[in-house]
């Protein structure tokens, strides 16, 4: 008796499951005739909000008027990895993927990227030596086509400097004493305590804090690894260089109170906010964050400088924006070609004026772009891009999985500042962890 | 159920009616689990199937489109000896436990105070009952400004003008798990309360007028009637504290990303970022599926109690 009720309980679902299988077989692979595979339909994810898309449709339709190739879009910023990772999962890929340079190394560890060779992309020579950085994997060859560029840059609190008299930081004492006058000195004259020196995303989500950290340490000289040659690598994250890194940054938080309360938690819109609320006067970002502190109150009241020179040199963390050929791709010839046309000028421009809520080309990779022009040679966009050129250092992004070095950072470093803790244990610590992970990747050297 | 069939007559007249009385027999079995089948199945496609395969990937090295290497049990023995993961276990526990207890004396004491049929403690009821039907994304992004460190926080102003702080709340690692178990015990007390006042509404009021008569004081009243005939309702009240304690994320998400200094890291937190932030979905899933032995087995053992406190 209780088989019967059992069976029916199956019997049951299995009609179900029918009906929903059913419904989920209608014909959706009818338009893979492979015949016109050069001609598209291309399918593109992107890593990007609304107004992202809008502009890269922008330019896809400018690709699909001079090739005839059609582009179908998806744009998420939510977990945009792990929607990969599930069409990765069922062989289901997007022809083409736009995400950042920093999730090169994990993908092609997950064997998801064609390789790309530079000397076969039309328009290639056209691209800085540096953007190309940011396409390389750790075996010396080229996994994408770099499409945007940027460098972080600081934006300092004009008002402020002029209320504290204080000028603009040039090196790290410089900028250390004028955090520490903005913190003590009154500078938005409400007769309150209530300002900081410098705002700082010290999160441990998405890796901020170390993503921050990072232009202190090239700038102290340090590096996260040193390469050993034939794709092998050794940590340098315990060197003294980087233990000078982590001490001067240890002591804005613990020594001289410098940082706005609570940066430990803050994501880069928290710290965004610390800035253009008047919390902070001085914050360490991108040049993205020029038209979201435009469209606030203290828009002319800030201006950008270049990362003021650590101990060793004015190095600061450049990121970019790559184009990924995906692994599967039956319109690989298609999916070339719209790289190619995604870094020819006309389509760098488009990028950056096309939507001006988002330009999803920051700086262009193209040398015969004038990133500084476009933007009507507003100085801040010129010395954005002199800081790229000049200053700019990528992170390991050719590690086969960066961001759990990145996250490792974050965390050893929000901890290590969060209990004012000893910056050479710390950093000893870490240096072991990354040992371990190096042997795991496969990618440890000796 | 089986029973129509056991007293159907066997003689061969009968057969006809018998196989109908049959097929009636079976459509009657079937047609409640018709009824149910497209909800058995999205639970079944959303919820139970995505738990066995969570359990199967863990062990592997998840490797989606080149294939997943066996790990065999590496991944739970890397977890068992994984600190970071063990103090991740000592915050969840800590947030369990103290949430679950300060909720329920709170929800407990609301009750006492709320519980009745008069309009005004039915709008008090619907006041207090607030915080339960926000979204925890809103409760947390409010406390979190609320509890901002610095003078600019309301909190902190308050307290400012009676001279005290600024405090860092969730800032600094040794505030930071109280402040979230704070808002945690802000959001689900008055859940608690709710399900006492039920409870309180279900107890015989003639016993406490009874004891009322024989001189019984309030506390006594407390002590021998309410509290044996809230027995049950503790129970359930406990359980959900538990299952809600183990699985806490959203709050701690939002407002700490479960720092600073990992100190209100908990399971949940920390296998979302071995999965997601770190691309290690098959360690992520051998700490999920451990977390859920874990639930599964306190499950029962408050089941079990109950059972046996009930029993009594």
């Amino acid at each position: 008796m209780k088989l019967s009720s059992t069976i029916a309980a199956v019997l049951a679902v299995l009609a179900g499951a029918t009906i929903v299988t059913g419904c989920a077989s209608t014909p959706s692979s009818s338009s893979s005739s492979a015949s016109s595979s050069d001609k598209g339909p291309l399918s593109v994810w992107i890593r990007g909000n609304a107004d992202s898309e809008k502009a890269y449709q922008d330019i896809f339709a400018a690709f699909t008027k001079k090739t005839g190739i059609k582009v179908t879009t998806f744009a998420t910023l939510t977990d945009f990895e792990t929607k990969v990772n599930a069409a990765a999962a069922g062989h289901t890929l997007p022809d083409v993927v736009v995400d950042d340079a920093a999730q090169l190394g994990a993908f092609r560890a997950e064997g998801v990227l064609q390789q790309v060779n530079r000397n076969s992309i039309a328009g290639g020579n056209d691209l800085t030596d540096l953007a190309w950085t940011s396409a390389k994997g750790s075996d010396g060859n080229y996994y994408a086509v770099p499409f945007s560029a940027q460098a972080n840059i600081l934006l300092v609190r004009t008002d402020w400097l002029n209320k504290t008299g204080d000028t603009k930081p040039t090196t790290w004492a410089d900028l250390l004493n004028v955090a520490k006058s903005f913190t003590t000195g009154d500078p938005d004259g409400d007769g309150k305590a209530d300002t900081y020196g410098v705002a700082v995303p010290g999160s441990t989500s998405r890796g901020y804090i170390s993503w921050y950290w990072s232009t202190f340490l090239w700038e102290a000289g340090g590096d996260y690894f040193h390469a050993a040659g034939n794709g092998k690598y050794t940590e340098t994250i315990d060197s003294p260089q980087a233990v000078t890194a982590a001490r001067w940054f240890e002591n804005l938080f613990c020594t001289d109170k410098v940082v706005q309360p609570g940066a430990l938690n803050d994501v880069t819109t928290d710290s965004n906010k610390a800035f253009d609320t008047g919390v902070a006067g001085l914050y360490l970002t991108g040049p993205y964050a020029y038209a979201t502190m435009d469209a606030t109150s203290i828009d002319n009241k800030y201006t950008a400088i270049a990362p003021p020179a650590g101990p060793k040199n004015a190095s600061t963390l450049a990121e970019g924006t790559d184009v990924y050929l995906m692994a599967g791709s039956k319109h690989t010839s298609a999916a070339q070609q719209l790289a190619e046309y995604m870094i020819t000028p006309s389509a760098q421009k488009l990028g950056m004026t096309a939507v001006p809520s988002a330009t999803i080309v920051r700086l262009s990779i193209n040398r015969t772009v004038n990133t500084a022009a476009v933007h009507d040679n507003d100085p801040r966009w010129v010395l954005a891009q002199q800081v790229y050129q000049q200053q700019g250092h990528y992170e390991p992004d050719y590690m086969p999985n960066w961001p759990v070095f990145r996250q490792d950072t974050s965390n050893a470093l929000n901890a290590m500042v969060a209990n004012c803790a000893d910056p050479t244990a710390a950093l000893h610590a870490l240096g072991a962890q990354f040992t371990t992970l190096l042997r795991q990747q496969g990618v440890l050297a000796g | 159920m089986g029973i129509l069939i056991d007293e159907a007559p066997v003689t061969i007249a009968a057969r006809p009616r018998t196989g109908r009385r049959r097929r009636q027999g079976w459509r009657a079995r079937l047609s409640p689990w018709l009824f149910l089948a497209p909800a058995l199945l999205a639970i079944g496609v959303f919820k139970f199937w995505p738990t066995v395969w969570g359990a199967y990937l863990s062990f592997f090295n998840v490797r989606p489109y080149l294939g997943n290497l066996w790990l065999g049990t590496a991944n739970f023995t890397r977890a068992l000896a994984d600190p970071d993961l063990r103090s991740a276990v000592l915050h969840t526990g800590i947030d369990t436990v103290t949430a679950l207890c300060l909720s329920m004396l709170i929800g407990f004491g609301l009750a006492l105070l709320l519980e009745g049929p008069a309009q005004h403690l039915r709008f008090l009821r619907t006041a207090v009952f607030l915080p339960v039907v926000t979204a925890m994304v809103v409760v947390a992004e409010l406390w979190g400004t609320l509890l901002f460190p610095g003078q600019y926080g309301s909190v902190n102003g308050l307290l400012g003008d009676v001279g005290l702080g600024p405090y860092p709340f969730l800032s600094s690692p040794h505030s930071a798990l109280a402040s979230v178990i704070a808002i945690q015990v802000w959001k689900s007390a008055p859940y608690d309360m709710l399900i006492f006042v039920a409870g309180l509404a279900g107890i015989d009021r003639e016993l406490y007028e009874a004891a009322a008569i024989d001189g019984a004081s309030a506390w006594q009243r407390l002590r021998t009637i309410t509290l044996p005939g809230l027995r049950p309702i503790t129970t359930i009240v406990l359980t959900l504290g538990v299952i809600r304690g183990l699985r806490v994320f959203t709050e701690i998400y939002v407002l700490t990303s479960g720092g600073p200094a990992g100190s209100t890291q908990t399971v949940i937190t920390y296998a979302y970022s071995a999965g997601v932030q770190s691309n290690d979905l098959g360690y992520a899933s051998a700490i999920a599926t451990m977390l859920l032995v874990v639930t599964v087995v306190v499950t029962c053992l408050l089941r079990w109690w109950r059972n046996r406190v009930e029993a009594r």
